[in-house]
């Protein structure tokens, strides 16, 4: 239907010339909303893919990676999902919580493995889980990892949870409301806040309820004008949030009213000097980025997605598996349940399991200080989460 | 002469003759070729097609609904997203224990009790102050969903595999059987409206339309005809929605959210207000747009045409969907079934040129 | 008591802001009966022209503003011209469909630029800490949304009570057949309120880019919150939209202090407005200050 003669004979002379072609999607908001996100995650997926092929990491395969803007609307990514199944793809790279939970029966039918850039715990809990694969900790694990640090920091704080107004943002609230009660901290209150010009009101509330900290499961924007807001009240409430809440987005919208900030997250910083931080530097300047793909945190989300997705096709295909059509999926998602290996782009190795459906378990908590996130941890796995979540 | 196959004019010389659906018999016969050939249609697709052509079936089914407000009755929704959300998730809390030929109406039904309820500010506002009372539901609808337990505060509630006469539902025929579903539901709620039109409910929606107190000096109500209307829209909304959250197998409250209600307005209007086909060819028209976009942008990438810091394509998506959208109705501002009247004029009067 | 008037003024200085974005729509369907869905587009561009000369040409950010107030009129003006005047006489609902076109076109023109979807702000021009009188917190931005409400609503009204070319506006609103019949340019009135939109436009993106950064999608979504705003104040009132702006930014601000607490997960500031506008409407069917229009049979 979208083959158009391009890319038909593009396909033809690079399976003439590398071997077998293997397809492989990525279906997300690089418009629309959320897609200060998706863009860098995009660029991600797309540079990885290059470099991937052009490293010999392949496998002496050929794997054409496609990028679809699905402007952060379901029914695109059902669509893009369907065609990626109709062409034989062995894995899918998916992006939004709703696309994901919407499609998760679907995945489970057709038995293709999903990696999706929400890390929503919905998506890897029963039923209709067997297939899909979070790259990093849950936001469920991320938000108590926060709560746990503060509980060290300051015994018996009392906190308040900002959540953005939907599946994503209210994802991680039962599980940190029992890990509350675990590290004896108290959770004042719960707010969904989105586009607030002000926040005045909400945060003179929690001033007066002797809120200590604000811990985020937001989007950048909205915690920017909190943290500014508060800073300008000149309140004494410190400010602390999960993956999607910081970062380098959050630095440049509230400049140094973001001072402080408490942030977890299993990726490098970008003026690291790791050897993870440096690879992600490295692949930006070949394929030529400018500096705020760099600066994002997005982007090297993306490539570790993309690496998941390429390594256990590589191994499928090394194990003298298909990896294309229904045998390539059941083949891959074979691949993927035994996948351990370190592509170097976290804090963490990714580890799968066929109970561990969670690639890099390792956070690490990290303070805006100058301008730059700093980590103030070593890496570390959330000690609470799974006897919170799990009951183990 | 009256020739009941081809006729160049209006010879109708009663009321009766006045109030057929069918001026000549070579209409009722293009209309069943056109269904005959939908009949056929999925043996020529495939299953990603499928889906497009099933999603631009439930789109139309909720623009008809949203023509029945907006077009005929004359009151400009702008949650008609949320109308289709109530059918969606009425569905899928009666799902586990009916069957779907009960459920998708009671969706239906549900939303009509909803659209009847937001349709009492009309009793005294009109115009455009009456869109709010709409955007109002639109958002409380939303916000009422994220805090609601029940309907997992906006996440998935998955749909189950039905059971149709013995016959089951699989991953093989999903697309294919909705379809059927969707088309059979979509040709009989149509004929259901366009015989209501024909009876003093209907006419009496156009009449209010038109002027309301005209409408109410000749005996009708147009306080309730404007309920009546919310309601009816209503119904139709809340059936596709529960016809949508089968196909796409579960239900997320991102698919009901005001961005969506500004596309189905945008596609009823492109279609053209207050008609029947319009309902039809405006949805079909902006999906296939926008993946015929898609495809132009993937193709401007294949090109290799790239700025650093821009992504070219993406942004061309967008651009020339509102592009084209602007530049037609620049061109023809009564939409696409203004296009589909000068067509079957010419036709009408062929060899003749008027 | 503090608490109170500390939510009470924050409602007036947010909905100064609203009031400011709501101007461009009031003076659009003022002039030509049509809804702008393209007013936060509109808003959004506003702000990267400011960001994109401040930061990428190194220009002083007032000067970098009144540029951008001057393309965005010239903006207005051009969309006018192209789009919109092929289409007088037409149908009201197909202009309205034209600004959700051109919604869409603005953004996938946004998205050609650099800036795209990311997040960014201005160099910052204003000190962070804001004014405090009697432990009421007010920030300087804010502040600045207050002083340009008060700017363009003065101007406003000088220009349509006095200037010929605003009673000449006031005119085509109230009859457009019969001013045309008077020799008024109904062509000119048309391209000035949308230049006019522009401006205001321009002035509340600055404002909202200055107080939660430059997001396409957070931009975009003042556009939108605006509509309450109009119905409330009444859709061709100008000081209407102004106390209608301010109205909203007090509920949603009451309702933030006292509803939220109340209702677990919160987030009522973004619903209550409506109730409260809804109740209202119900005795005031056009609005505050709209214009009751006289039906005739």
């Amino acid at each position: 239907m979208r083959k158009t003669l391009v890319t038909v004979m593009a396909a033809l002379a690079a399976s003439l010339a590398f071997g077998q072609t293997v397809h492989l999607m990525w279906s997300g908001a690089i418009t629309g909303p959320t897609s200060d996100a998706g863009k860098y995650y995009a660029q991600g997926v797309e540079d990885y893919c290059k470099y991937a092929n052009e490293e010999g990491l392949t496998g002496g395969l050929k794997i054409v990676c496609e990028v679809r803007d699905d402007q952060y609307n379901n029914a695109n990514t059902q669509r893009n999902f369907e065609e990626a199944i109709e062409r034989g793809d062995p894995v899918f790279l998916g992006y939004s919580t709703g696309g994901t939970l919407q499609l998760k029966p679907l995945i489970e039918e057709v038995g293709m493995s999903y990696i999706p850039a929400s890390y929503h715990i919905g998506n890897i809990d029963p039923p209709n889980n067997n297939y899909v694969f979070l790259p990093i900790v849950s936001y469920s694990e991320q938000v108590i990892a926060v709560l746990e640090y503060i509980a060290k920091e300051k015994p018996g704080a009392k906190v308040a949870l900002a959540v953005h107004p939907s599946p994503f943002g209210r994802a991680p609230v039962e599980d940190a409301k029992k890990a509350a009660k675990e590290l004896g901290i108290e959770i004042v209150e719960v707010q969904e806040m989105s586009k607030g010009l002000d926040y005045t009101a909400t945060l003179k509330r929690f001033a007066n309820e002797g809120v200590e900290y604000i811990v985020y499961q937001n989007v950048a924007g909205p915690v920017a004008t909190m943290v500014k807001d508060a800073k300008r009240l000149g309140l004494n409430i410190k400010h602390a949030g999960a993956h999607y809440a910081g970062g380098p987005d959050l630095l440049r919208l509230a400049g140094d009213a973001a001072e402080g900030f408490i942030w977890v997250t299993s990726y490098f910083m970008p003026g690291e000097n790791t050897k993870g931080a440096t690879f992600v530097r490295e692949l930006g300047t070949r394929y030529k980025r400018p500096s705020d793909t760099l600066e994002s945190v997005h982007y090297p989300s993306g490539m570790l997605a993309a690496a998941i997705a390429i390594e256990a096709i590589r191994r499928a295909h090394e194990a003298g598996k298909p990896v294309t059509g229904d045998a390539g999926r059941e083949a891959v998602h074979q691949a993927l349940l035994g996948l351990t290996f370190d592509p170097g782009l976290a804090v963490g190795p990714v580890t799968y399991s066929k109970s561990d459906h969670v690639g890099v378990d390792m956070l690490r908590a990290l303070r805006a200080e100058g301008g730059k996130f700093v980590p103030i941890t070593e890496p570390f796995q959330s000690k609470l989460f799974r006897k919170v979540h799990y009951g183990k | 002469m009256r020739n009941p196959w081809m006729q160049t004019g209006n010879y109708r010389t009663s009321y009766r003759q006045d109030t057929t659906i069918f001026a000549t018999y070579s209409e009722q016969l293009s209309l069943i070729v056109l269904l005959l050939s939908l009949l056929f249609l999925p043996m020529f697709l495939s299953r990603p097609q499928m889906f497009v052509v099933d999603l631009i079936l439930v789109y139309a089914l909720a623009v008809v609904g949203l023509n029945i407000t907006t077009g005929y009755a004359g009151l400009i929704s702008i949650g008609h997203a949320a109308f289709v959300g109530v059918g969606a998730y009425t569905a899928a809390l009666l799902a586990p224990a009916l069957p779907f030929w009960l459920t998708v109406p009671l969706g239906g039904l549900a939303a009509a009790i909803a659209g009847g309820i937001v349709g009492i500010p009309s009793l005294r506002i009109k115009h455009l102050y009456l869109a709010i009372a709409t955007l109002a539901f639109q958002l409380i609808f939303e916000w009422g969903v994220g805090h609601s337990t029940l309907l997992q505060q906006g996440g998935a509630i998955a749909m189950p595999r039905v059971v149709f006469a013995g016959y089951k539902v699989g991953y093989k025929n999903h697309y294919y059987f909705w379809y059927y579903v969707t088309l059979v539901v979509l040709i009989v709620l149509a004929f259901a409206f366009r015989n209501l039109l024909r009876t003093k409910y209907g006419r009496a929606l156009v009449a209010v339309r038109d002027n309301d107190r005209a409408a109410d000096a000749m005996g009708m109500h147009p306080g309730l005809t404007k309920i009546f209307a919310f309601a009816l829209g209503a119904f139709y909304a809340g059936v596709a929605g529960g016809l949508y959250a089968y196909l796409s197998r579960a239900v997320v409250i991102e698919d009901y959210m005001l961005n969506v209600s500004i596309e189905l307005l945008a596609m009823s209007i492109v279609g053209g207000l207050g008609s029947m086909v319009g309902s039809f060819l405006g949805p079909a028209f902006l999906v296939l747009l926008d993946l015929n976009m898609e495809d132009f942008a993937n193709w401007l990438k294949a090109l290799g045409m790239s700025l650093p810091g821009v992504d070219i394509a993406s942004a061309m998506r967008p651009l020339t969907f509102g592009l084209v959208i602007v530049l037609f109705l620049v061109f023809e501002p009564r939409g696409l079934a203004n296009w589909w009247r000068l067509v079957r004029n010419y036709f009408k009067n062929w060899p003749f040129k008027y | 008591m503090s608490y109170f008037v500390q939510l009470l003024v924050s409602g007036l200085v947010v909905g100064s802001i609203y009031a400011l974005a709501a101007l461009g729509f009031v003076l659009i369907y003022k002039a030509s009966r049509v809804i702008n869905f393209a007013q936060g587009e509109f808003i959004a561009v506003g702000a990267f022209v400011v960001y994109a000369l401040s930061v990428y040409l190194g220009m002083n950010i007032w000067l970098a503003l009144v540029i951008s107030l001057l393309l965005t009129a010239v903006l207005g003006f051009f969309v006018e011209r192209v789009f919109l005047r092929p289409l007088v006489g037409q149908p009201i609902i197909s202009v309205i469909m034209v600004t959700i076109g051109l919604a869409s076109l603005l953004e996938g023109a946004i998205h050609l630029t650099p800036f795209g979807g990311g997040n960014f702000s201005f160099p910052s021009f204003l000190p962070q800490k804001g004014i405090e009188f009697a432990g009421i917190s007010v920030s300087y931005p804010q502040v600045l949304a207050v002083f340009f409400t008060l700017i363009f609503l003065a101007v406003f009204a000088w220009f349509f009570q006095r200037s010929t070319l605003g009673i000449a506006m006031r005119a085509v609103a109230d009859d457009q057949m019969a001013a045309m019949s008077l020799g008024v340019s109904v062509e000119k009135v048309f391209a000035l309120a949308w230049a006019a939109a522009g401006i205001t436009a321009a002035a509340a993106g600055f404002i909202v880019g200055t107080v939660s950064g430059i997001n396409l999608g957070g931009l975009v979504s003042i556009g939108l919150r605006v509509f309450p705003v109009v119905i409330l104040g009444g859709l061709d009132s100008i000081p209407g939209a102004v106390i209608g702006g301010i109205a909203i930014g007090i509920l949603e601000n009451l309702a933030t202090g006292y509803l939220d607490p109340l209702v677990p997960g919160g987030g009522t500031g973004g619903v209550f407005p409506f109730v409260v506008l809804l109740l209202v409407l119900w005795f005031k069917p056009y609005g505050l200050f709209g214009t009751e229009e006289i039906e005739r049979v």
